[in-house]
């Protein structure tokens, strides 16, 4: 951190918050907050007679409020910049600071919050993880045990720089425990608070355990785990010394801690899930190992740099094998715990390859997207005619339509994405999406209904999710009706509604409408958009009085082949009990209705010449005129 | 009062009440011989017939242990022992005895050490208002239907 | 290329309301160690052993298992369980099919004295199990069509509510729990002379 401070080419900015994020890949404008610290911290050399002469006294945060710190002080000893600053919610405004500061004349107190503008290139988010309060689980006792610790605060108890100068005492007594229970999993792996694994806590408690174990030889120390996960390098082999140094392992949640009211000792009643039998055995303090969660700003985080979030809050990559370090925003990279819980090497890796995935760009002159960009055709968009419309600004997940009254809607091509949400959503068809035009698409539908369209199932699929299902339903070997006729698309914001129309003007016998799952969106919200026009579809069908079934809407994973084939089964068992003259009369009774809601995709440029061209591959492939 | 007067207590205790092993290990093992410990499946089970024996046998005080509300073995047993003995315990000011002599413990399951301490408060409550009032004792032969 | 496989034990046991949610135990052993069963009652009591019974198709042995008619549907387990299974409805969902395969419960359950009974139905009213029913039937020295409250030893958990509400003292637990017992057991104490505590 020291180097990295002393580095020229190094800006460190702390007690800073990023307060918006405009621009694009290369071109970002970062708006930071820098908070008044009441020091200037230029003058400020870090001597802290100031904190001396303080005499106001609050929590010591950084030592889990175990300890008290002055009013003015620095966050930690190794701070980095080494500046003082005063908490203005304690300072009772005595001045004695200012005295002490003397010559120097660092201190002042008419500071404010400084608002200014960076330009930066690329992005690495690095804002980490929180812990999981466990006093909102009264089995433990977390806040009402004073003999309850996190494992945080043991974490600064057993510190030679915390508070206690590294002498492990209880907090009720100040005895030294002489027999210790960590417990694993507390918030974590529960479905109550949050259901995922918190990665690094079973190394943690092995850790701990064998750290104390050696500071204090004969300390009884118990692990309650479910199950010990020790999966990377050397972390087996660590598991096995803890066990050769005596340290307990219990398989076992506690399902209750009770205290002793007199001595403040604590029971840990568990299941001895080896023995089968319930244990309660007695200890002098209980370390709770707590939860990792996400930061509780990273809502606000993500909102401010535009990047989406994983179930559970945690940022979201661009793909979870493939590009872990990006994110679905060109420029701004992940590292770290703010991604995923990880635990020390891991974040080290992922911050080093973010470093470099961000040099990339720093070093580009020119920085390649993906072609599949959306494209205005600034005569059609009825905005440039003065009139209010903006639907494809509303659509895009990135922010990469300008949009303004009386000028057409202008996409930043550096900022898109390809998903295709805007070209669909657009009434007039004024956008359109190279290599994905409404022309190509519509020719394709030609295509694929060239022959017995009533039998035909037509499956719009996305390509991240349920085109892959699709693939994987083949490479599985599970066998679908083969009726089915697939369409990629990029994503479920593309399928137009008039697609859907005109597969069934043609006389479609079904159609299938596939994406993500709505957490999985290649897009961040492009399934969004897309699940909302297809409930509008269902509806609209409904209400025509079509089949149920006929149109379906299922959201499809890459992993889910056996769904992908059962929905297509269902679909074709769904056809089959319709009787072939009732489906040709109802094919022929909508057709009318399609043709209208339909026609005004047909008047989109090109058209006429991607359908002849699909047309004259019919007469190829099927040897007669169509 | 006099110093030598031991108080006599029936403790009626739900079998599933205690639930830290050093409790129960002291109620079975460590109460004093002026206290009867009589332990049932639920605090439901414990019909007014039992208190009213053990005030007619001149038990000078009683004590329910029970789970807490919501925590009872047997879904509700503990609303209905709830229901039916502070009907009876009120009956008592009408035999002219002291409720207090009738003393409920709604132990919740981390509450360690609670039940001495119930049973030490009755006791000192018991000692201040003094002996019960001896009703008509009838004798029961062993074995007759009640 | 689905399989229709065959119905498993397990699957028999989630097709049961309450039976869901079975596979989602990962043996934590939190339920086991917040039942009081384990600690004061039976010490072979496991819900956790038997969930995994279940779910490796061990079909006599859960049945065979205690565990299976000893929950009381109590529930403390519920709200502690991480994975949030319904623990209460999985054993019962198992105890009802051990029932359906012709295995009856091993607890002293509630036994009606029918010749006092007279079909109050406070008894009904309080069982928490709703174990208790009044039904006609020829009684000896009675007559041939007596009213009567009727235990169904399958859902009666023996916590002695009906017992303690009975009137008439016609409901009652056998053994050591019967009114009998529980008096005699007092009358004892009473008779012996009190021990002066020195103070």
């Amino acid at each position: 951190m020291v180097d990295a401070a002393r580095h020229p080419k190094v800006d460190v900015r702390t007690y800073t918050e990023v307060e918006r994020v405009e621009g694009f890949v290369g071109n970002f404008k970062v708006q930071l907050r820098e908070k008044s610290r009441y020091v200037i911290a230029d003058r400020c050399n870090g001597c802290g007679e100031c904190a001396k002469v303080c005499p106001i006294e609050v929590p010591n945060y950084f030592d889990m409020n175990l300890a008290p710190r002055k009013a003015i002080d620095v966050p930690m000893s190794q701070s980095v910049p080494l500046v003082y600053s005063i908490d203005m919610d304690a300072c009772i405004h005595c001045y004695k600071c200012v005295d002490a500061c003397g010559k120097l004349e660092a201190i002042d107190f008419s500071m404010e919050d400084k608002l200014v503008w960076e330009d930066v290139g690329s992005i690495v988010v690095a804002t980490g993880y929180s812990h999981f309060d466990p006093s909102v689980m009264p089995e433990y006792g977390y806040g009402r045990y004073p003999n309850v610790v996190t494992a945080i605060e043991m974490e600064r108890l057993n510190n030679s720089a915390g508070p206690t100068a590294g002498n492990l005492i209880r907090p009720s007594d100040g005895a030294n425990p002489k027999r210790l229970a960590i417990i694993n999993c507390v918030g974590s792996r529960d479905k109550r608070f949050n259901p995922w694994c918190s990665n690094f806590c079973c190394m943690y408690a092995i850790k701990n355990a064998i750290l104390l174990k050696q500071a204090y030889p004969d300390m009884d120390i118990t692990v309650y785990y479910i199950d010990i996960r020790t999966p990377s390098k050397g972390y087996e082999e660590f598991y096995d010394r803890a066990r050769k140094m005596d340290i307990h392992f219990t398989q076992g949640r506690p399902s209750l801690i009770t205290e002793d009211p007199e001595t403040r000792n604590l029971f840990v009643h568990s299941e001895d899930v080896a023995l089968g039998r319930v244990t309660e055995r007695e200890y002098d303090m209980v370390m709770l190992n707590q939860a990792a969660i996400p930061q509780p700003d990273a809502d606000e985080m993500s909102s401010v740099l535009n990047i989406s979030q994983s179930p559970g809050g945690w940022f979201m990559e661009y793909h979870p094998k493939l590009r872990p370090i990006d994110t679905p925003t060109d420029g701004i990279f992940l590292a770290g715990a703010c991604q995923g819980i990880k635990d020390i090497p891991a974040s080290v890796a992922q911050g080093s390859a973010a470093a470099a995935r961000a040099g990339r760009v720093l070093h580009a002159k020119e920085w390649e997207i993906e072609p599949v960009v959306a494209v205005v055709w600034e005569d059609r968009c009825i905005s440039a005619k003065g009139k209010k419309c903006g639907l494809c600004a509303k659509a895009c997940p990135y922010g990469a339509i300008e949009y303004e009254v009386g000028k057409a809607a202008h996409v930043v091509t550096a900022k898109c994405h390809g998903c295709g949400g805007c070209v669909a959503e657009c009434p007039h068809n004024a956008i359109t999406q190279l290599h994905f035009t409404d022309a190509q698409i519509l020719a394709q539908i030609h295509a694929l209904l060239a022959e017995k369209p009533e039998e035909k199932i037509l499956a719009f699929r996305c390509n991240w999710c349920s085109y892959p299902g699709a693939d994987l339903a083949g490479t599985s070997h599970f066998e679908y009706s083969a009726n089915e006729r697939g369409l990629r698309v990029m994503c479920a914001a593309r399928m137009d509604a008039d697609f859907i129309y005109e597969a069934f003007r043609l006389g479609a016998g079904a159609v299938l409408y596939s994406g993500c799952h709505p957490q999985d969106c290649h897009y961040i919200t492009g399934q969004r958009v897309g699940a909302r026009r297809a409930e509008r579809l269902l509806k609209a069908f409904e209400k025509m009085g079509m089949t149920p079934g006929r149109f379906r809407v299922e959201w499809i994973s890459a992993a889910e082949g056996d769904k992908y084939a059962r929905v297509i089964n269902e679909m074709q068992a769904t056809l089959d009990s319709i009787p072939k003259e009732k489906l040709l009369e109802e094919i022929e009774r909508l057709r009318p209705q399609m043709e209208k809601r339909a026609r005004r995709m047909r008047e989109t440029p090109q058209v006429e010449k991607a359908l002849e061209y699909s047309r004259e591959l019919e007469t190829a492939m099927t040897g007669k005129e169509v | 009062m006099n110093d030598t007067w031991t108080p006599r207590i029936v403790v009626f205790q739900c079998q599933y009440s205690l639930y830290c092993e050093a409790d129960q290990k002291w109620m079975d093992t460590q109460l004093p011989p002026h206290i009867k410990l009589i332990k049932v499946p639920c605090t439901g089970r414990i019909s007014p017939l039992f208190v009213l024996n053990a005030i007619q046998g001149g038990a000078d005080g009683i004590l329910v242990s029970g789970c807490q509300p919501e925590k009872c073995h047997f879904k509700e047993g503990n609303l209905g022992a709830r229901r039916q003995l502070d009907e009876f315990r009120r009956f008592l000011t009408y035999l002219g005895m002291e409720e207090e002599r009738i003393r409920f413990a709604w132990i919740d399951l981390s509450e360690r050490g609670r039940i001495q301490q119930e049973l030490a408060d009755l006791e000192e409550t018991i000692r201040t208002i003094g002996p019960i009032r001896r009703l008509v004792t009838r004798a029961i032969p062993v074995g007759e239907k009640l | 290329m689905s399989h229709e496989s065959s119905e498993t034990f397990a699957d028999q046991v989630r097709a049961i309301p309450g039976g869901e949610h079975l596979e989602m135990c990962y043996s934590c052993g939190t339920c086991v160690s917040k039942c009081m069963i384990q600690h004061k009652f039976e010490p072979e009591y496991n819900p956790r052993r038997l969930i995994r019974k279940a779910m490796m198709g061990m079909k006599q042995e859960a049945f065979g298992d205690k565990t299976t008619w000893l929950c009381s549907a109590c529930d403390l387990c519920y709200s502690a369980c991480p994975q949030e299974i319904h623990i209460s409805g999985v054993l019962l969902a198992i105890r009802e099919l051990a029932i359906q395969a012709g295995y009856t419960t091993f607890l002293k359950t509630a036994v009606v004295d029918e010749l006092t009974c007279v079909a109050c139905g406070l008894c009904v009213e309080v069982c928490p199990y709703e174990a208790i029913t009044l039904v006609e039937k020829p009684v000896m020295f009675r007559g041939k069509a007596v009213t009567v409250a009727h235990v169904d030893p399958n859902r009666c958990m023996a916590c002695g509510l009906c017992a303690a509400s009975c009137r008439s003292a016609s409901i009652g637990l056998p053994d050591e729990f019967s009114n009998e017992a529980v008096i005699e057991n007092l009358w004892e104490w009473m008779r012996s002379p009190v021990v002066e505590v020195t103070e």
